[in-house]
């Protein structure tokens, strides 16, 4: 019990503070993240510039505030978009079986069999690089996870007794589905869905390390990692303080996602 | 008691378990001998600590799990204080054991002689052809029709009770002076309960070997033991020969566990002449077989034109061991399994026809409480969603009737808040018949709704269901395999097997006049009960050849 409490804390305050960062940049940074200055080029950190400069002077600390925000949005949108979709056609394979299962699961399977990162950029040399161009393309590369493992979590409930007690009592499959079936499989969703948030920054970084990402100057936790690469020798902040932004963020999104699933589950909550 | 004399075999004195962690008492300082050849039976329901004692006594326990205190003496050496060595030793070759679960104690990645050669391997100097001539010799005695073909064969081509020989055959192989069987005919049907009690009992005989029987069961423990000890919530409440404790029971505990005992009910009278409520004629199921490339499926029947008619406010029990199509044909009446042929009527019309009826007329009480209650909803939810689709009734009446409903199967409203997980199997249980009963159902179907609860327990069940039956005069499909429960609560019995009925008739009739020679063996399963007033009985066991 207190175990979790104390997991779940350090989680909530992590994450409440990178929205509360985010949320400042909205309305106020140190400087402005886009202004180029030449006497202030590849500064270490300082009073002044808290994180220090990149190579054309701008403030790292106002661009990861700005960064935040893109890349949680982006994080947060893809997971939301994979896991609804996952969901639904986890449920709908799993509950009606047969040839419908049989196709879902062909397709689904074939998808999975490409890396997630590979099929991503396929479908933005499509789609075209921009924000939501990422989201679309990341959230349905992770689609099939969560298909397969709520199918699986599916199957091996519609054969337990309380779902024949919900047949016999009359309740329509599709209430069934969403009463009995949904409810019992929220516990894996959480899990892949926080672990989820988490790939979904990584590649968002990997996508704008390679150049398919948020169009520059724009700045993103990932095309600021990029940047700084070439310049580790000279100016180690550059790359350090976005790549421990990501870090942070994603320990605070594991540690919250497993404190969130024992909270959701009524047979963890009585335990002493 | 006296001392341990020359011929005591295991000596447990004042033993005590605690778990580790809380120091929670378990095992509370209990104390009996075991003489060479003697059957020894402990008698207890769950949690009462029987388990744990005896694997105390092959310094098995569970880490969590540690002995507090006593001494457990085999031959006069003690076992707690051997090292690894000692107690490999010890272990197969002088104690035997049997579980309960015939299905996970076997290796299903190994075959049955590999399993039964490795006991061998490790405890006897014999060659590999003294070996094999041991093993058949064995499996033939424990009933295996082919010992050659089964030596490499797998498990999970066994059944339950077949695995449960091959089991009992792997122990035995290695002679032991002791064997302790846990629980070893629980997941079994009455039947072949019986048969593998008796290969059993034969075998052990035979070898002059020592049996510590452990079961929540207290008649077929008293079949085969010369002595008892009972136990409950970890302390030994009576101890004594098996007559003795079962004729004059001293403990209160001991005469619960006797008066809980399934007893034959009053006989009822049932209006048969009006048209019958349900009626299922030439009911035919098949199970898809397994396609494979070169095959195409065959079917595998499970029914083969069965008929059965339920009157009004009728209790008619379907008894048959596993296997025999009795679940099958109770599913098929509730509409969860599709029958290839025939036709079921209910209150004289079609019942494909008003399916949303018979939804509201007909319901279900399932098996295990443990997964038929949904573990994310709270228990009023649970009686709630049951009233959904009753027409005419607003939300609060639903409410108002859920709770009612909850009250009147013994469960009060500080139950309603509750999630499945906090209750006792029990309590899930009655939640369960709440559920069923809620809608005020003229038809239900019971699929052995007390087979998974404790002695006790299943007697308040029972009870419980006589009452409401009573009450609301609805009739009932009552499936089990256990006799004892259906002397008590049916009007009528059928007997199924192979997929077919072989006999029907009123309940009097059929227990006190078995026909057919399978019956006769269902019957021979369980005891005839004379209760004195002294809170004990006497048991009689039928013969299988009685007529």
């Amino acid at each position: 019990m207190k175990k979790f409490n104390l997991n779940g804390l350090i989680g909530g305050i992590l994450i409440a503070a990178l929205v509360i960062v985010a949320g400042i940049g909205l309305v106020w940074t140190p400087f402005d993240p886009m202004k180029l200055s030449f006497t202030a080029r590849l500064a270490p950190p300082s009073a002044i510039h808290l994180l220090g400069t990149d190579e054309f002077g701008r403030d790292v600390l106002s661009r990861l505030m700005i960064g935040a925000r893109a890349s949680v949005w982006i994080g947060f949108l893809t997971v939301a978009f994979a896991t609804i979709c996952g969901t639904l056609i986890g449920l709908v394979s799993g509950y009606a079986r047969g040839w419908v299962d049989g196709v879902i699961m062909a397709v689904n399977n074939a998808l999975l069999a490409f890396p997630g990162i590979l099929l991503a950029l396929g479908l933005l040399a499509v789609f075209g690089a921009n924000q939501y161009g990422i989201i679309f393309a990341l959230g349905i590369a992770y689609t099939p996870s969560m298909a397969r493992v709520v199918r699986g979590a599916v199957l091996s409930l519609r054969e337990r007794e309380f779902i024949e007690a919900s047949r016999v009592m009359g309740n329509g499959e599709l209430y069934t589905m969403f009463r009995h079936i949904l409810p019992n499989c929220l516990a894996p969703i959480t899990v892949l869905a926080t672990s989820m948030f988490g790939w979904a920054i990584l590649s968002e970084s990997a996508l704008s390390f390679l150049g398919l990402g948020v169009p520059p100057p724009a700045p993103t936790w990932g095309n600021m990692l990029a940047a700084g690469r070439p310049l580790i020798q000279q100016a180690v902040w550059l790359g350090l303080f976005p790549g421990l932004c990501i870090t942070l963020t994603l320990l605070g999104i594991n540690l919250l996602g497993d404190a969130l699933r024992d909270r959701l589950d009524p047979r963890m909550r009585g335990l002493k | 008691m006296s001392g341990p004399t020359k011929d005591t075999l295991l000596s447990v004195r004042d033993l005590s378990l605690e778990v580790a962690r809380t120091g929670h008492s378990v095992v509370k300082e209990i104390s009996f001998e075991i003489s060479s050849g003697e059957i020894f039976g402990i008698v207890g329901e769950s949690g009462s600590g029987k388990t744990l004692a005896t694997r105390a006594m092959i310094s098995l326990l569970p880490p969590a799990i540690k002995v507090s205190g006593g001494s457990v003496a085999y031959k006069g050496r003690e076992v707690l204080t051997m090292n690894d060595r000692e107690l490999r030793r010890l272990r197969g070759a002088e104690v035997g054991v049997v579980f309960q679960e015939p299905m996970t104690s076997l290796n299903p990645s190994m075959t049955i002689g590999r399993q039964l050669e490795e006991g061998l391997i490790l405890h006897t100097e014999l060659s590999a052809d003294e070996r094999r001539e041991r093993i058949l010799d064995m499996l033939r005695r424990v009933g295996i029709r082919e010992p050659e073909g089964a030596l490499a064969a797998y498990p999970h081509e066994f059944s339950g009770g077949m695995r449960q020989r091959i089991m009992l055959a792997s122990v035995m192989l290695l002679k032991p002076a002791l064997l302790i069987a846990d629980e070893p005919t629980t997941a079994l049907d009455a039947v072949i309960q019986r048969d593998v009690m008796e290969l059993m009992v034969d075998l052990t005989r035979a070898e002059g070997t020592a049996v510590l029987l452990i079961s929540h069961d207290l008649p077929m423990v008293a079949r085969y033991t010369s002595r008892i000890v009972v136990m409950e919530k970890g302390s030994i409440v009576e101890h004594g020969r098996t007559e003795d404790l079962l004729e004059a029971p001293q403990h209160p505990y001991t005469k619960k566990l006797l008066s809980s005992l399934p007893f034959r009910g009053e006989p009822r009278v049932v209006d048969m002449s009006k048209a019958p409520m349900v009626s299922a004629q030439n009911i035919v199921v098949d199970y898809p077989g397994r396609k494979s490339l070169l095959k195409r499926a065959t079917a595998k029947r499970a029914l083969h034109g069965v008929s059965i008619d339920i009157h009004e406010g009728e209790v008619v029990a379907l008894v048959g061991g596993s296997g025999s199509g009795k679940t099958t044909l109770g599913r098929t009446i509730a509409g969860l399994v599709e029958e290839s042929e025939g036709q079921i009527r209910f209150q004289g019309r079609a019942r494909d026809a008003d399916w949303q009826d018979y939804r509201m007329n007909c319901q279900m009480v399932f098996q295990d409480p443990y997964s038929s209650l949904d573990p994310r909803m709270t228990i009023l939810a649970l009686v709630e969603e049951a009233l959904r689709l009753v027409p005419n009734l607003d939300t609060a009446a639903k409410k108002k009737r859920a709770l009612e409903t909850l009250e009147e199967v013994g469960l009060g409203t500080d139950y309603a808040s509750r999630y499945p997980h906090e209750l006792s199997g029990g309590q899930r249980q009655r939640v369960a018949i709440a559920r069923a009963i809620a809608r005020r159902p003229r038809f239900l179907i019971a699929d052995e709704p007390v087979s998974a609860l404790d002695v006790t327990v299943r007697a308040q069940v029972l009870d419980l269901f006589s009452g409401l039956q009573k009450r609301y005069g609805f009739s009932c499909l009552f499936i089990s395999h256990d006799l004892g429960v259906v002397e008590q609560v049916a009007d009528r019995v059928i007997v199924m097997q192979d997929g077919r009925i072989i006999e029907e008739g009123d309940r009097d009739r059929i227990f006190d006049n078995p026909r057919e020679a399978y019956t006769r063996r269902l019957l021979s399963a369980i005891p005839a009960l004379d209760h004195n007033e002294r809170g004990g009985v006497t048991l009689k066991w039928r013969l299988e050849n009685e007529a």
